[in-house]
């Protein structure tokens, strides 16, 4: 059980003028499950990297259950690593493979046996122990190159992309196995990923990155529901959240905004009473494909659920359900609507705005305006 | 089944495989002509035609090739020369490639500032021609004490190949994922652990390469060689080109074959030993696997 903490880490590469990591601060706590997560080149491998110390990091310290481990090699720091291309010892056997970091280690060859026997029980690759990673398929390199991890019982472990060479089937049975393996081990686990689904199935706390900066640190929950900004609130979620520059207007309920539709049929949308300061401004409305939706007669009575007619623009069934297009003042909005009632593109649908769960950003700031 | 046949006869197939055993033939010839001519005996030679077969079939012009053949003033053979030939280019071909292992190491997975011009700059060693070297690198054998030893000799060829051997190793070592080096330092191996216990379990094909490159180009030297060896230390090369142009009596042809069969034999066999890997290895990386 280890307990790790980031504290101001900056990293900046020689020769390159803009700091990669710009003063990143996490608490990893024992047994947490914390995915890094981000566009390519927001920082996320970098940072995992300084965490295994194959990189110094500028600035900063990294601790490790109270011992600051900034400048130890990787090998002191007792963190193993999975890597996004397995990095098996490719003239190695599966069972030297496992056995590689044990015998560095010079433990005795009858631990060292126990060990990579239990690990390969727990992976269930006991059948694969004399054979060559050549000889293995992808799937089978993944369970070894996590064995290579485990044998080591060491305090954190990183996964960098573990899941992204496999196809779409194996990843997600993989995800499934890495979810009930971390629940089993109860250990402390850094991943990083740029599939936001991976992150918001798998993590205890996400941590979004961009351009080497914390976008925001929370459960996915949070994360999704209450991103901080505009750039989390797009990035997260699958379609992602769809963002409508209305105009804060008072009235008699209480405050609303109002949509155009490229029919030129107008909406008012109830909004919280929170946006009182923002009436008359401008502020930027958003929304996720499963607030708009067909009419569900449970909802209707809520204050802040409406609903309005809309032409249809694009429709795409998923198999459950079936994704539409409309335009609300110059924007594509997506909505999530019952594959059961079909849509056709082109016709009008009415549909059901629930209000809810909606959030606001301030246009200058990007960030969330937060309920006071 | 057919469609075999048919294809088997066709015209076009025929020249092409026609004009290939042509060319294999052409090439054959001299080689032919060596091997006859170094089982004949001498008055077989003066009064036969070149490309007949022995009428009597002798290895007298070997065993005296091999050891009472005359290389200038001493009549010993070319016995003690090929086993200088030996002494030179094992050490040399060895020490060479295992330097050149370790450099391609470093210049590939441990890079430090410069590392690519320092790598751009020994390429250079490459296209350094012999002759350039030879004054200098007889000044310095000379101070070291080297000159006219097989010490010396080593010396210089592991000088000059390791420019290759680097290159072979470093664009062999590139092609491998640094993830590995990664994987191995946090499995607690360090410099020289990953070097002998990951890399170099991985570097067969190109270790062939550069054995066969290297054994054939120290063992063929002659430059090097009539230079900075001398008397009992000089290598098979020379003392084949003394054997020849050593004129006592009659021009024994027989004597001359066999020596020069000799003295390309060892190359021939590493050819055929190594031979699969050479190709293995010089086309690795061009299939991604």
């Amino acid at each position: 059980m280890s307990q790790l903490e980031l504290r101001s880490i900056r990293k900046t590469y020689p020769g390159v003028a803009e700091e990669t990591l710009k003063g990143i601060d996490i608490d990893i706590a024992s047994g947490e499950f914390l995915i890094l997560v981000g566009p390519s080149g927001c920082g996320k491998s970098t940072l995992m990297n300084t965490i295994a110390g194959l990189e110094t990091i500028t600035n900063g310290s990294i601790v490790l259950d109270g011992k600051d481990i900034s400048t130890m090699e990787p090998k002191d720091r007792d963190i193993a690593m999975v890597f996004q291309s397995y990095a098996l010892y490719p003239t190695m056997n599966v069972r030297e493979n496992i056995a590689f970091g044990l015998k560095i280690r010079k433990l005795p060859k009858a631990e060292i046996d126990q060990e990579v026997d239990r690990v390969a029980d727990l992976l269930q690759i006991s059948d694969l122990m004399n054979k060559k990673p050549a000889n293995l398929s992808g799937g089978q390199q993944q369970r070894v190159a996590m064995g290579r991890a485990l044998a080591r019982r060491p305090s954190i472990y990183l996964f960098d992309e573990p899941l992204s060479n496999l196809d779409a089937k194996l990843r997600v049975e993989m995800r499934t196995e890495i979810k009930k393996l971390h629940q089993r081990l109860k250990t402390t686990i850094v991943y990083v990923t740029h599939d936001q689904i991976e992150a918001m199935t798998l993590a205890d706390r996400i941590a979004v990155l961009k351009d080497g900066e914390l976008q925001q640190l929370g459960t996915p929950k949070e994360v999704y529901d209450t991103p901080e900004n505009l750039f989390v609130a797009g990035f997260m979620g699958s379609p992602s959240m769809s963002f409508i520059d209305v105009a804060v207007e008072r009235s008699e309920t209480g405050f609303s905004v109002a949509v155009e539709g490229s029919d030129g049929r107008m909406l008012a949308l109830p909004v919280p009473d929170y946006l009182k300061s923002w009436a008359g401004k401008r502020v930027i409305l958003g929304i996720r494909p499963e607030h708009v939706s067909q009419p569900d007669e449970q909802k209707r009575d809520d204050s802040m659920v409406t609903e309005g007619r809309f032409t249809v623009e694009v429709t795409e069934p998923t198999g459950p359900d079936v994704l539409a297009v409309i335009r609300l003042n110059d924007t594509d909005v997506q909505c999530r609507l019952d594959a059961e009632h079909p849509v056709e593109w082109g016709e009008d649908a009415d549909l059901m705005f629930d209000m809810r769960k909606v959030v606001f950003f301030d246009p200058e700031s990007e960030k969330r305006i937060r309920p006071q | 089944m057919t469609d075999v046949v048919r294809t088997g006869f066709r015209p076009s197939r025929v020249a092409i495989y026609g004009l290939l055993l042509l060319a294999a033939l052409v090439y054959l010839i001299p080689l032919f002509i060596m091997l006859v001519t170094s089982f004949k005996t001498p008055m077989d030679i003066r009064t036969g035609n070149l490309m007949a077969l022995p009428t009597d079939w002798t290895t007298a012009g070997w065993t005296k090739a091999w050891s009472e053949a005359c290389t200038g003033v001493q009549c010993e053979g070319i016995r003690g020369y090929f086993w200088n030939s030996f002494k030179m280019t094992v050490p040399a071909v060895l020490i060479s490639t295992l330097l050149g292992a370790f450099n391609g190491y470093v210049l590939s997975k441990w890079k430090f500032k410069g590392s690519d011009l320092f790598f751009g700059m020994l390429l250079f060693g490459c296209f350094v021609p012999f002759q350039v070297v030879l004054l200098p690198m007889a000044a310095t054998l000379g101070k070291l004490g080297l000159a006219n030893t097989t010490a010396g000799l080593v010396l210089v060829h592991v000088i000059y190949g390791v420019a290759f051997t680097t290159l072979f190793f470093r664009n062999y070592y590139v092609a491998i994922p640094d993830a590995l080096i990664k994987a191995a330092r946090l499995d607690g191996a360090g410099f020289f652990t990953i070097f002998f216990r990951i890399l170099l379990p991985m570097s067969t094909p190109i270790f062939m390469v550069s054995l066969i490159w290297q054994f054939t180009q120290i063992w063929n030297d002659f430059l090097f060689g009539v230079v900075f060896a001398s008397g009992d230390s000089q290598p098979i090369t020379v003392a084949l080109n003394n054997l020849v142009n050593t004129s006592t009596g009659v021009k024994e042809y027989n004597v001359d074959m066999a020596a020069a069969m000799i003295a390309a034999l060892p190359t021939l066999v590493v050819y055929i030993v190594a031979g699969k890997y050479f190709i293995r290895g010089l086309t690795a990386g061009s299939v991604k696997g």
